[in-house]
């Protein structure tokens, strides 16, 4: 049992990782009802867009170039987190006007359109940065590796659960606590209640694609130095968000944490006894559960169903 | 928009002029596709992806369970063909039959899993299951060679018995495909066609009424799957003889995703021949756009995305339209009544 | 013994009893009414007794056989047709198809992968025959969108038909249905009497009061009167509510 512990503990942090995920993801699939095949790109460009915010490579012989590479990494990172994931939401209203089209039509339809998107993004994304690994440079203060109890930990580690954890309780305050949140949960449920209050549902569905987006892109800068930078990560990030989703229930916000968590410890477990065969578990997890719970472990019916 | 039920009495002909003309493309291409700029290898890839999309689109298209994994049961044929080869003996045609069995059993596991599914749940299932084939495929080194692929698998001679055909060089391998193509197109035009296919469309269009007219809907729908996992499983072994090797790549979710948009793009949904379409387009833009510029995958995206946003039923429907001339009772009606 | 009887039937969703001890029974060869307010369990009670929800407790019998708790298929296969109170038919096939699909000749060859699906001239003379009786003939290949409303709830009762059933069920075959379409319906009804078992919900009271032979009004998830037209006429419960006024 000695041995386990680190390994539980590990696959919490992964847990709280992936949930912030699948955080962007599940928000828009419970208002929209469309699942963002693009949202692992979105991901990869968030990381892209903080790596050239962080470390304007060209951008060093010009004087704000200069300036700005001159400040500590750990300004430049602050700034990168803060705006970066906005460029992402500009991608994702950007999508959003593209999914227009689609909304009378099956779900299908979205779904198909946002795969196109993703292989888009991953396009440019090789275009703009290239296609070989990258490394987005993090400040020291979180870099490196402290001891505990016997135990090495990665302080990144330490810091990016603790970042979902964070991202996690803003995102459950803003939906539960806040008038906006009310507004969009009942475009969740019933969008004919959203115009009778007299709210633009254009403009709530490009806000919310927008948030969703930014998600995904803050959570693309926060994983990648854990999971590497590269042009196709957004489709080894996007299995993962969407086992989580149905695992947990489409739509359901605790259901996709608890999903995550669950997700996160089976494959920290499996890391352990079989590290070949660790990612798999997540996929056994996800057919034993959907077997036997059709719509995941907190699910209601959807449109998606049709 | 036309649809793929619409279907007119005259259905059930054996062949029909479409069939004639691709006939008559595939049996002259090797002639053209070298003054074209192509090469013969590439007619191998296309024929062989007919096979595939056109099985895949009697799930697809007929039958309206949306696979998002099915590359997986391509995958299992091309290594069930290369095993046989290696472990059982050098035979076409025991290849083959392995290819297409062991991808018709995996399609009856997964099949019985996500036959009670629906919608994006049905979606969602099949890419699970297609990644646990592929992550196996990768990880399951002594039985596939991992990701360097299993190696090394022949091109075994067509024996017809009084007569062996050596398939060694990639024009009688073509012309051998080719007829199996024809062969595949024959059995799913007439599966399309046939009480049963027009049951499955029944099915897509209403599932609960098929089942208060007293059709078990659920055994249908696995019919489907698995009948389709075996085309695939066909496709497979071709490929895997063709590249004379297999790899976990075709499993993956990206490769899935491919077909799926070939057969919308071609327009699946509304044509039988949607998905040839789909294929030939797509390997052309590979080959042509792909000799450009390094970016091709860019530009077939967008177009796929604009094609999803203003043209669902994709390239056969676009020739539907321009085929059709304008009907008299589909021109606007004079708006006599409107002051009333 | 009645051909369709249903014996203390009770159905609930979740905390909700939607259905309290039901008994009906359906006579062969009669026109069957069930009437009741909106939200009085109507739906739900069709729902249960042509398999679509299994009931928590009570006997189903056909011909004095048990079909409770058999999948929809299954009763349908036993001879229980219905219609749906929304439109349910294959939307993109021709009118002709909606029949054929239907018909227990075509379901008998539902295993054939290679044959045509249409060739037996005998299949579509079968379903050209039902046409004629829901009053399309002529219309067989028309898609089943383009038909008028009126039109589409006569192909769904066709639907119906082409499964020989030994009892037919008509969910508010009138609603949205205008003063003509609903009297070409009750015209269709009255050719159909001679020939099926007919169950019937309906709100329409004028419409249930001139084709029933028998109706039972539920309430509250109870059966609170029975007995012909003129009888009900007589109720004190059914005098007394809106539906007398009608009567």
């Amino acid at each position: 049992m000695v041995q386990l512990a680190p390994h539980l503990f590990n696959g919490l942090t992964l847990g709280l990782l992936f949930a912030l995920i699948a955080l962007g993801f599940t928000l828009i699939v419970g208002v929209m009802e469309v699942l963002n095949l693009a949202h692992g790109s979105l991901f990869a460009l968030g990381a892209y867009i903080a790596l050239t915010m962080i470390d304007p490579g060209w951008a060093q012989n010009t004087a704000l170039g200069s300036f700005w590479l001159g400040l500590p990494i750990a300004a430049r990172y602050a700034v990168a987190l803060a705006f970066a994931p906005l460029l992402v939401a500009l991608a994702g209203m950007l999508l959003e006007r593209c999914l227009r089209p689609t909304y009378d039509k099956a779900p299908l339809y979205g779904l198909l359109l946002t795969f196109g998107a993703a292989l888009v993004i991953e396009e440019l994304i090789r275009l703009g940065w290239g296609t070989g690994e990258r490394h987005l440079p993090v400040p020291g203060a979180i870099n490196g590796a402290f001891f505990f109890g016997g135990l090495i930990f990665s302080k990144y580690k330490i810091f990016a659960a603790l970042f979902s954890l964070a991202a996690i309780g803003a995102v459950w305050f803003f939906l539960e606590r806040t008038p906006y949140g009310a507004i969009i949960k009942a475009g969740a449920h019933d969008s004919e209640m959203v115009r009778a209050l007299g709210y633009d549902l254009a403009r709530l569905r490009m806000f919310v694609f927008g948030f969703g987006a930014a998600l995904a892109g803050l959570a693309g800068i926060v994983m990648v130095p854990i999971w590497g930078l590269r042009p196709h990560v957004g489709i080894d990030v996007v299995i993962p968000a969407f086992l989580i989703i149905v695992l947990g229930g489409v739509g359901s916000f605790w259901g996709a944490v608890v999903a995550s968590i669950l997700v996160g410890l089976a494959v920290g477990v499996t890391g352990a006894y079989a590290p070949a065969w660790s990612l798999m578990s997540m996929y056994l997890l996800l057919i034993a559960v959907v077997c036997y719970r059709s719509r995941g472990l907190f699910g209601r019916k959807s449109a998606l169903e049709r | 928009m036309p649809t793929l039920s619409d279907i007119s009495p005259r259905s059930a002909a054996w062949v029909t002029p479409p069939m004639l003309v691709l006939g008559f493309v595939m049996l002259s291409a090797p002639l053209w596709l070298g003054a074209v700029g192509l090469y013969q290898y590439l007619g191998i890839e296309i024929a062989i992806w007919m096979i595939y999309a056109l099985g895949f689109n009697l799930l697809f298209g007929y039958t309206g369970l949306h696979s998002f994994g099915h590359g997986a049961y391509l995958g299992v044929g091309g290594y069930a063909f290369g095993l046989f080869q290696h472990h059982v003996g050098s035979s076409l045609w025991g290849g083959l039959a392995a290819a297409i069995l062991a991808a018709g059993l995996a399609g009856v596991l997964v099949g019985a899993a996500v036959s009670h599914r629906r919608g994006i749940y049905f979606a969602l299932l099949t890419i699970a299951f297609g990644q646990v084939f592929w992550f196996s495929s990768i990880k399951l080194h002594w039985l596939t060679g991992g990701e360097d692929g299993l190696l090394n698998i022949p091109r075994p001679p067509l024996d017809l018995v009084f007569l062996e055909v050596p398939l060694g060089d990639n024009l009688s391998l073509y012309y051998f495909v080719v007829a199996v193509l024809a062969l595949a197109i024959l059995a799913l035009w007439r599966m399309v066609n046939s009480p049963f296919g027009r049951i499955l469309q029944a099915i897509r269009q209403n599932e609960m009424r098929a089942a208060f007219v007293g059709y078990e809907v659920w055994r249908f729908k696995l019919m489907a799957f698995v009948l389709s996992a075996m085309f695939a499983g066909l496709a497979g072994g071709l490929f895997a003889m063709a590249q004379e090797s297999a790899y976990p790549d075709v499993m993956s979710l990206h490769q899935s995703g491919l077909i799926v948009m070939m057969v919308l793009v071609g327009g699946g949904l509304v044509s039988f021949w949607g998905p040839v379409l789909g294929v030939v387009l797509y390997f052309v833009a590979r080959d042509v756009l792909g000799a450009l510029t390094e970016t091709w995958l860019l530009w077939y995206g967008l177009m796929f995305m604009a094609m999803v946003m203003f043209r669902p039923e994709g390239l056969a429907g676009v020739l539907h339209r321009l085929r059709r001339r304008p009907e008299p009772g589909a021109t606007p009606r004079p708006a006599a009544s409107e002051g009333a | 013994m009645a051909l369709f009887e249903a014996r203390n039937i009770h159905k609930r969703f979740g905390a909700r009893v939607v259905l309290e001890d039901i008994s009906l029974s359906f006579e062969e060869g009669q026109v069957s009414g069930i009437m009741g307010p909106n939200g009085a369990g109507k739906t739900t009670c069709f729902h249960v007794l042509t398999g679509r929800h299994a009931p928590d407790r009570g006997e189903i019998l056909l011909q004095g056989r048990s079909i409770v708790s058999l999948p929809p298929q299954r009763v349908a296969r036993l001879g229980v047709a219905r219609s749906f109170q929304i439109m349910n038919l294959f939307d993109d096939s021709t009118v002709l198809e909606n029949i054929v699909l239907a018909l227990p000749a075509f379901r008998a060859r539902r295993r054939k992968l290679f044959s045509a699906a249409f060739a037996d001239p005998g299949l579509l003379d079968a379903a050209r025959g039902i046409l004629d009786q829901v009053g399309l003939g002529g219309r067989e290949w028309e898609p089943s969108v383009s038909l008028s409303y009126g039109d589409r709830r006569a192909l769904e009762i066709g639907v119906a038909l082409a499964a020989q059933p030994r009892v037919l069920f008509l969910d508010e075959p009138t609603s949205g249905l205008g003063t003509e379409a609903t009297q070409n319906l009750a015209q269709l009804i009255k050719r159909l009497r001679q020939r099926y078992t007919i169950v019937i919900i309906e709100h329409d009271m004028r419409f249930l009061f001139q084709l029933a032979d028998r109706i039972s009004v539920i309430h509250w998830g109870q059966v609170i009167a029975e007995g012909t037209p003129e009888q009900l006429r007589a109720n004190k419960w059914v005098q007394r509510s809106a539906l007398g006024e009608l009567a």
